[in-house]
């Protein structure tokens, strides 16, 4: 199985694990989106946001687990065809928590056209701010490689 | 009356349609996801080339909405179940051409 291993600088990333893990954890029990199947009974909307956030869950576990002891040694986190499509949708699932709880004052429009003044952003929102980047830099990068990560070595 | 035993029930599917309806799964903008992964979802979940995802990522983006699939509401839930695992907004709606 074909693995892409990625060198991040722990200095740069170390201090947003902490804002992931955050969001992370509230996202145990809640959903990233909110939820709108139009006219289902109870019992079918409740399976399906049970399912959802089930499978919301093991995507961000796998997520976590790209930042183990290599990580914290060397700064490496590797993807594989195992791991690649979890962690490319828990990307999703914490960049859209971000946004809704701790990105609230920038606008729609900034957040799709990029142009957001870092340094104008006050603590923790700046912390925050570049977490939602990584996050999309680690989905981009995952998805130029999702067509061969299913290819054996 | 005594009923035939070697007849059985034939499943007609012009009949369900007329029964039961056309509905349609609608994608809806959001502004946080990436283009290129809501081109991946769509080439995954619904298996369109690069140019039929890339055409409908772009009415997402554009006109705020794209009819992605229209059929029977059971496989349109079902759809809408796994957009909704890959974190698309997405809802079912009554196809008003399938509907009478």
């Amino acid at each position: 199985m074909k693995r892409i291993e990625v060198r991040l600088n722990l200095e740069v990333v170390a201090p947003l694990l902490d804002a992931i893990k955050e969001v992370s954890d509230v996202l145990q029990g809640k959903l990233a989106a909110p939820l709108d199947i139009g006219e289902v009974d109870v019992d079918m909307r409740e399976f399906w946001r049970d399912e959802l956030i089930g499978s919301q869950n093991g995507d961000i576990a796998k997520l976590l687990a790209l930042f183990n002891k290599e990580f914290f040694s060397n700064g490496v986190i590797a993807f594989d065809a195992e791991n690649a499509e979890p962690v490319v949708r828990a990307c999703s699932a914490v960049r859209l928590r971000l946004r809704e709880e701790n990105l609230k004052s920038v606008t729609d429009e900034d957040l799709e056209t990029g142009k957001v003044e870092i340094d104008q952003l006050a603590e923790p929102m700046k912390k925050f701010f570049m977490c939602y980047l990584f996050l999309a830099s680690i989905q981009e990068l995952i998805i130029q490689h999702l067509d061969t990560l299913g290819e054996e070595e | 009356m005594a009923t035939n035993p070697h007849t059985s029930p034939v499943a007609h599917p012009e009949t369900e349609l007329e029964l039961h309806g056309l509905w349609r799964v609608v994608v809806l903008n959001d502004p946080v996801n990436l283009m290129s992964y809501v081109v991946v979802v769509f080439r995954k979940v619904f298996g369109f080339d690069e140019e039929t995802a890339r055409k409908h990522m772009m009415e997402v983006h554009e006109q705020g909405r794209s009819v992605v699939w229209t059929g029977l509401r059971e496989k349109a839930e079902a759809y809408t179940f796994t957009l909704h695992q890959w974190h698309l907004t997405a809802v079912i709606e009554p196809d008003e051409a399938g509907h009478r």
